[in-house]
């Protein structure tokens, strides 16, 4: 389904905050299933500082981040009644709600590839779909792209609330 | 299970045999486990003390039985991860055109608790 989930509305669905919100927006969703997002990369970026001092590169560990923030916001959305309209989403909807609050860990990681490069000026499509889950973990699918070319691919396993 | 002749009782054991290598061929290769697969016994606890998996690799394992098997495992069916053998005896009781034969086995191996 289409979405239109803005930084106002993922700061209702993430507790992550500045230097760490590492999702712009989502524009596909199926609560709990998929979704599609993106992350634009500035040269702004604070670890740009060290990473590396004259040849900045988005660290691999935080294109991770940025897919298992997309995670959390696609099975935060389950929260939601089912007929909600995600394209047509605010921040007023969240009214007492937390879903940030509720946001589950990291897990495992596994068999993660970083194909090429990310820098400045590129924009990072996210995508996570959701594979087996057991108990309260689950796997997801996860891979981001730059342009038409995969830049990193792998699986997750969250654990799904606190 | 309707077992009768020697051959057949014999036939059944072969197939049981080779269900436990593959199920632990599974297990180190969907674990990236660094050992000899042979190197599991049939009723050692795979859980806590044993080969000390956790919760992480029992999600694992169900994707590789489904994988291997086409076999979904559910939250309930987490005593079929306590050995070897109880795995077997899941994998057995829900074959297709298999169904029921193992349901006895089952049975009798019941009572082992995940560590």
């Amino acid at each position: 389904m289409k979405a239109n989930i803005d930084c106002s509305v993922i700061l209702k669905m993430l507790p992550h905050r500045y230097p760490f919100l590492l999702i712009d927006k989502v524009t596909e969703i199926e609560p709990g299933v998929s979704a599609v997002g993106i992350k634009n990369v500035t040269i702004n970026e604070p670890y740009f500082q060290g990473h590396f001092p004259g040849e900045p590169i988005v660290p691999g560990v935080l294109l991770l981040e940025s897919l298992a923030q997309l995670t959390a916001v696609m099975y935060g959305a389950e929260a939601l009644p089912a007929g909600t309209d995600w394209g047509k989403i605010s921040a007023a909807d969240f009214e007492g709600l937390d879903l940030a609050g509720s946001v589950g860990y990291l897990a495992e990681i596994r068999n993660v590839k970083f194909m090429s490069l990310v820098k400045p000026g590129d924009t990072l499509e996210l995508h996570a779909k959701k594979g087996a889950s057991m108990g309260n973990l689950m796997q997801i699918r996860v891979f981001a792209r730059v342009g038409n070319k995969n830049v990193v691919e792998g699986t997750l396993t969250v654990s799904q609330g606190r | 299970m309707a077992v009768q002749g020697k051959e057949q009782i014999l036939e059944y054991a072969s197939k049981r045999k080779q269900l436990c290598s593959d199920i632990k061929a599974m297990i180190v290769e969907q674990l990236c486990l660094d050992m000899d697969p042979e190197f599991l016994t049939d009723d050692q606890p795979l859980f806590g003390r044993g080969l000390e998996l956790d919760s992480i690799d029992s999600l694992e394992l169900s994707v590789g039985v489904f994988n291997k098997w086409q076999i979904s495992l559910s939250d309930d069916d987490n005593r079929a991860f306590s050995s070897v053998n109880a795995l077997a005896d899941f994998i057995q009781a829900n074959a297709e055109g298999d169904g029921g034969e193992a349901s006895e086995a089952a049975d009798l191996s019941g009572g082992m608790d995940l560590g």
